[in-house]
């Protein structure tokens, strides 16, 4: 299923982001239209996690404009709250709250920030648990858990806040290597959905079946930009090809 | 009193605060390192008669320990030096703190160590004299740094036994002369200049071993 | 002259009735230290010249002991006129002293939680008030739970020190019988006995809180 909404959901302009004298992102421009699944790939320290970071306002930048929808980030500081509230973000640790079962891991910000009732918070959340398949684990603590079904609990509390756009880093980094299929399963179905996603990954496999568009970085630029099939049978750019040489071989 | 007699009245009773935290470590150090590797070691009833010991002199109030081995030990026919009680309640207090330590330095270390010495075939002394020791030793040198200006403090209680000190002359100058302020900062002061440099000691130390557990943490 | 069994236990229902002021001083004094504690860590967090001189007092309150601590309140605040009393000078100088320890656990308790958690409160929407209290504190007091327990039984172990300063607490009590009787060993031994009872029995029950306060979340 293809979906050619051509809504704009995320424009980067010219970005540049310095961590003290390191030039990490530079001139970044990227235009996301909404229900597009872009994966961001490179080697390591090519500044792909600093990018997605600052689409939620998780590390600020120097120079350059990032849009959610029609708000730029950083112009008022509600329409801001409000862009980044309709962003779901997936880290590469999970972050769950340890001292929190899964269940209120995902109702805390439908609570706290939605000032929604807790019986609706609670329906809502068993909802997307069962959507990512563990509705059973909902009155564990995430330290009961494998990390790939602490992985899918983080998913399911990204998606309760009903967010417009979603965000992946490096999702499955740190799962062991059996655990990996679980999660990009529920990140393929999320797709499937019409989930506008950008996703840094190394799961070439995941790219090839999900992306619809392929951003490569290095050394904090991006230097190539294309469909799956187009980047992976033919690279322009050397650096893009020798990182595909290393993955495959 | 000029400042200067002060801190030279002070100073005067800085030998016995060093004798203190010197014989004291004499007790100290071997008891730590004996009682940790048992706590370590043993199971069952020796660990519960280990753990024991260890609990009296750790768990007890020092101060009240120094009294009563002070009172006590002449009626059971043990007439120690002043100095010489003060060092072995002090020592083997800190001594189990220390015992703590090496125990608990023993316990986070990776069970492959222990494997891999006796997969090469080493006694298991030598596994905890060359293997094991080693590592907690140093992984917890910040905590005995820490417990060695536990000690270098807790030698002012010597004065409540007599011994002149430097706690025990500043107050000997306080009833020569009513100047509490000049007299007690000082003695605040010199134990600080004792102290501290020896706290920014264990501070480089840590620094030292830190990178190393996290290298551990991160696998 | 020999260890009086009989003249010891006759001096236990004295000293016991100062458990009371014993554990009055102790609960005082753990409050205290506690918000002092938790004041002076805010505000070296909060950098600049008032962290920096906190930096400095913390430093050096670590570096010197409690009886100096003690002597110095003692003895000082009435030079400029303040006159607090023994028991609330105690507990004021165990309360100050203790702070400096509680603010290295307070600041290890919020060092502790990972960066992550606070972005993924942040990417969830939550506020900066919201996140302190629903996702920051409850982490740090189950990363201070266990070394704040300690801190309190090492308080709880520095009450006696106030018999210096003549407060009737359990060691004022034996210390009393002491001198009525000129018999020092009984109640001496009577008091620590009825302290390191009083210590183990505190660290027991602090540790079965822990394990109820920290549930099924701790790994």
């Amino acid at each position: 299923m293809i979906r050619t909404d051509s809504t704009l959901a995320v424009q980067i302009t010219s970005l540049n982001k310095w961590y003290g004298a390191f030039h990490v992102l530079k001139e970044v421009n990227l235009t996301i239209p909404s229900g597009s699944r872009v994966v961001i790939c490179g080697p390591s320290g090519s500044g792909k996690s600093t990018l997605i970071r600052c689409l939620n306002g998780l590390e600020a930048y120097q120079q350059g404009t990032v849009t959610l929808g029609t708000v730029r980030l950083g112009d008022n500081a509600r329409e801001t709250a409000l862009a980044r509230r309709q962003t779901g973000m997936v880290f590469q640790n999970f972050n769950l709250f340890p001292h929190l079962t899964v269940l209120s891991n995902c109702t805390l910000a439908l609570r706290r920030v939605l000032g929604m009732p807790r019986a609706e918070a609670e329906s809502l959340a068993r909802h997307f648990l069962e959507k990512v398949r563990i509705p059973e684990q909902a009155d564990k603590y995430p330290a009961q858990l494998s990390g790939g079904q602490q992985q899918r609990v983080a998913i399911a509390r990204a998606l309760c806040m009903n967010p417009r756009l979603m965000l992946f880093d490096e999702p499955t980094s740190a799962l062991d290597p059996e655990m990996v299929k679980e999660v990009l399963d529920v990140m393929t179905g999320l797709a499937q959905e019409g989930m506008t996603m950008i996703c840094v990954t190394h799961e070439m496999g995941f790219a090839r079946e999900v992306a619809d568009q392929i951003v490569f970085m290095d050394q904090g630029s991006i230097v190539e930009q294309a469909s799956p099939m187009t980047f992976f049978s033919t690279p322009t750019h050397p650096r893009a090809q020798s990182f595909l040489h290393t993955l495959l071989h | 009193m000029s400042i200067l007699e002060i801190w030279l009245g002070i100073l005067q009773g800085f030998r016995v605060t060093a004798l203190v935290t010197l014989y004291g470590l004499v007790f100290a150090i071997p008891f730590g390192l004996v009682f940790g590797v048992a706590q370590y070691m043993t199971t069952g009833p020796a660990r519960f008669v280990v753990t024991s010991v260890i609990e009296f002199w750790r768990s007890s109030a020092v101060i009240i320990l120094l009294f009563v081995f002070y009172y006590a030990l002449p009626l059971a026919g043990l007439a120690l030096s002043a100095m010489t009680v003060s060092a072995m309640v002090l020592g083997l207090n800190i001594g189990g703190y220390a015992s703590q330590a090496v125990r608990a330095g023993l316990q986070a270390l990776d069970r492959g160590q222990k494997e891999a010495g006796q997969a090469l075939g080493l006694s298991r002394s030598t596994i905890l004299l060359r293997i094991e020791l080693p590592q907690a030793l140093v992984a917890m040198s910040p905590t005995f740094i820490n417990q060695l200006i536990q000690l270098v403090k807790a030698t002012s209680l010597v004065s409540l036994v007599t011994l002149s000190d430097m706690t025990f002359r500043a107050k000997e100058i306080s009833q020569i002369e009513y100047d509490p302020v000049p007299i007690y900062s000082s003695l605040l002061l010199a134990y600080f200049i004792v102290c501290y440099p020896v706290a920014l000691f264990g501070r480089w130390v840590e620094r030292r071993i830190n990178p190393v557990r996290e290298a551990r943490c991160a696998v | 002259m020999q260890f009086d069994i009989a003249f010891a236990l006759s001096t236990v229902p004295s000293i016991l009735s100062a458990i009371g002021m014993t554990l009055l001083v102790a609960a005082v004094s753990c409050v205290g230290a506690s918000a002092v504690g938790f004041g002076l860590e805010l505000i070296r967090r909060s950098g600049g010249p008032g962290g920096l001189f906190v930096r400095f007092l913390i430093d050096f309150i670590r570096a010197t002991p409690v009886l100096v601590w003690l002597y110095c309140l003692y003895f000082i605040l009435p030079f400029y006129g303040i006159r607090l009393g023994a028991l609330a000078t105690g507990m004021i100088g165990l309360s100050l002293y203790y702070s400096g320890y509680l603010a290295e656990v307070f600041k290890a308790g919020i060092d502790a939680i990972p960066k992550g958690q606070a972005e993924a409160a942040r990417a969830l929407g939550l506020g900066r008030m919201d996140m302190t209290v629903f996702v920051i504190a409850p982490q740090m007091l189950r990363n201070i739970a266990a070394p704040m327990g300690n801190y309190f039984v090492s308080i709880l172990k520095a009450t006696p020190y106030l018999a210096v300063l003549a407060v009737p607490e359990m060691l004022g009590r034996a210390f009393d019988i002491a001198s009525d009787t000129y018999r020092y060993a009984e109640p001496l031994t009577v008091a620590g006995l009825i302290f390191l009872g009083l210590a183990l029995l505190i660290s027991l029950a602090i540790k079965r809180l822990e394990i109820r306060l920290l549930g099924p979340t701790a790994r």
